[in-house]
């Protein structure tokens, strides 16, 4: 064989050395073709290595279904909080403040944490998310005028997490809300609550200032992962959206139990939301009762998990239900998409949803051995 | 300069090409689980040695290149002043270097990110551990596939003997 191939590279006056420069160029081809198609899927994995592993060690940290059983048998929240200084994530604010603000300060950790280690391309909801300690921070100095608080309590009431932090601490001695909203200004919110202030001074109600915060965070997180580029930001945005959808929801419910009318309902409305869109919301705003909405969300995923607890709502009267029943509905949801890329976003959305319910349900339980004294049995009923 | 034989010379790049592609995949592979234990052991400083465990076990694919690399720079006269090789087996040293080239390529990059992914599983709930160096293991058998059909090759190919 040899003798023939060398009679062939003579035949066509092809030297050796060409030969091998031949053999030599075939073979870079072939393997940058293997390198690039390989290395794609990896680019994609590479950003997301290092959150997901510091992610997943978080998780392993979240308490188990042991330890929530635990917590619910202690006799009173004080022996909830010497429970919770086992746990260095929790223990290390507990000593400063509240049981409840301590719980509260370590989800706003969580959210500026995930903003810090996101990967780029979903950076940006990450640092929308992480504002949510600013937004809970003025809804309480809001709050605190409405309720006529003292310096310190209002104080109490902040959380000492976000970049908005010193600025909600300086304006713990405004006396109205005006001062608040000028106190805001030059930060994103100003133009938000000026808006509402209007309304707040015709009803003298700060329901519209607190409703126009939480649309804006909403919209804001939902436009933050709008341009569906990828997978990761795809299973971020339907997780996103199924949050919004679900807060329009409640909302709807709500006022339609209070018998509150569409022009009542509608400025509370983020109005394009992410299964229900903005036709389907005039028409569940426009029912005329709970039922109806019920009836009108045929063809959603929101209708089986409501029909269920339409017959409980029939008997209670309670819109309870049916917030709880969504609020399970989002932990369920949350729970499927993050197995859906395990080395992308999956790791982060379980990571957010079981933490959130972590801490929803601590309060939960705190609250109902602090102020109720519940029965075992009826706490855990509370819990989602 | 040194006159290399045709044949010789095609043996130098199927070398080449063991070591370069069977280290490419190795490096991506180690890389990608470091990144994911780096990750780990900020967390839980407790995993450092599982880490060192899970992003060591890429590195078999850059052994097997480099073996056979030797074994090609040997036997074709390169190393040791043997005599050279025809281009027929020149050839099938190119064929050899491709086997656990590619092979070890995409062994690496899957090792790597199955090693990756054990890692996180192992510090979110330690009795993972074993179940992860099993998973981890699995594409190793790829690499061994293209180092067995190297070997062969060399064998039958008339470089080896």
């Amino acid at each position: 064989m040899a003798d023939e191939l060398t009679a062939i590279l003579t035949q066509f006056g092809i030297p050796n050395e060409i030969f091998l420069a031949i053999i030599v160029i075939v073979l870079l081809v072939v393997g940058a073709v293997v390198v690039i198609i390989v290395s794609r899927p990896v680019l994609d994995i590479y950003p997301y290595l290092l959150p997901n592993a510091k992610i997943r060690a978080r998780k392993g940290r979240l308490f188990d279904t042991k330890e929530f059983s635990e917590i619910i048998e202690a006799d009173d929240h004080k022996e909830i909080t010497n429970y919770l200084r086992g746990f260095p994530d929790y223990a290390k604010h507990l000593d400063d403040h509240s049981i409840e603000k301590s719980l509260d300060i370590q989800l706003g950790e969580t959210y500026e944490l995930l903003s810090k280690i996101a990967p780029d391309d979903v950076g940006k909801v990450f640092t929308v998310l992480s504002k949510k300690s600013d937004i809970a921070n003025i809804k309480s100095l809001i709050a605190s005028i409405e309720a006529n608080l003292s310096k310190d309590e209002t104080i109490d009431l902040l959380i000492p997490v976000g970049s908005l932090y010193p600025t909600c601490e300086q304006l713990v001695d405004s006396n109205t809300i005006e001062d608040i909203v000028a106190g805001l200004d030059g930060t994103e919110y100003s133009s938000i609550l000026e808006d509402a202030l209007r309304e707040y001074n015709e009803n003298g109600m700060i329901l519209p200032l607190e409703s126009a915060l939480d649309k804006y965070f909403l919209e804001n997180l939902l436009s933050a992962s709008s341009v569906p580029s990828d997978d990761n930001i795809r299973i971020l945005h339907s997780y996103i959206g199924l949050q919004v959808d679900v807060a329009n929801l409640k909302v709807i419910i709500r006022s339609k139990v209070d018998g509150l009318k569409y022009d009542s309902i509608s400025p509370h409305i983020i109005s394009n939301g992410y299964q229900i869109k903005e036709w389907k919301l005039k028409d569940l705003m426009e029912s005329e009762n709970v039922t109806s909405i019920v009836n009108g969300l045929e063809g959603t995923d929101y209708s089986s998990v409501l029909n269920e607890a339409l017959g409980t709502y029939n008997e209670t009267g309670s819109a309870s239900v049916f917030e709880k029943a969504l609020d399970e509905y989002i932990v369920t949801y949350a729970t499927s998409l993050s197995l859906k890329n395990p080395l992308g976003i999956g790791p982060i959305i379980g990571y957010i949803n079981k933490k959130e319910k972590e801490i929803k349900n601590l309060k939960i339980i705190v609250r109902a051995k602090r102020e109720n004294n519940l029965e075992i049995a009826d706490i855990q009923e509370m819990l989602i | 300069m040194v006159e290399i034989a045709l044949g010789t010379a095609l043996a130098a790049i199927g070398a080449g090409v063991a070591i370069g592609f069977a280290g490419l995949g190795s490096g991506l592979g180690q890389g990608i689980a470091a990144a994911g234990s780096v990750g780990a052991v900020a967390e839980d400083n407790d995993m450092f040695a599982r880490g060192i465990i899970f992003t060591a076990l890429p590195e078999t694919q850059a052994i097997y290149g480099f073996l056979i690399a030797i074994l090609l720079l040997v036997f074709s006269g390169l190393l040791g002043g043997g005599k050279g090789l025809d281009v027929t087996s020149g050839l099938v040293a190119v064929g050899v270097g491709a086997s656990i080239g590619f092979a070890g390529l995409g062994s690496g990059m899957g090792q790597g990110i199955a090693a990756a992914s054990s890692v996180g599983a192992v510090v979110e709930d330690n009795d993972m551990f074993a179940r992860g160096i099993i998973f981890t293991a699995l594409p190793e058998t790829q690499a061994i596939y293209g180092f067995l059909i190297a070997i062969l090759l060399m064998v039958f190919g008339g470089i080896l003997g």
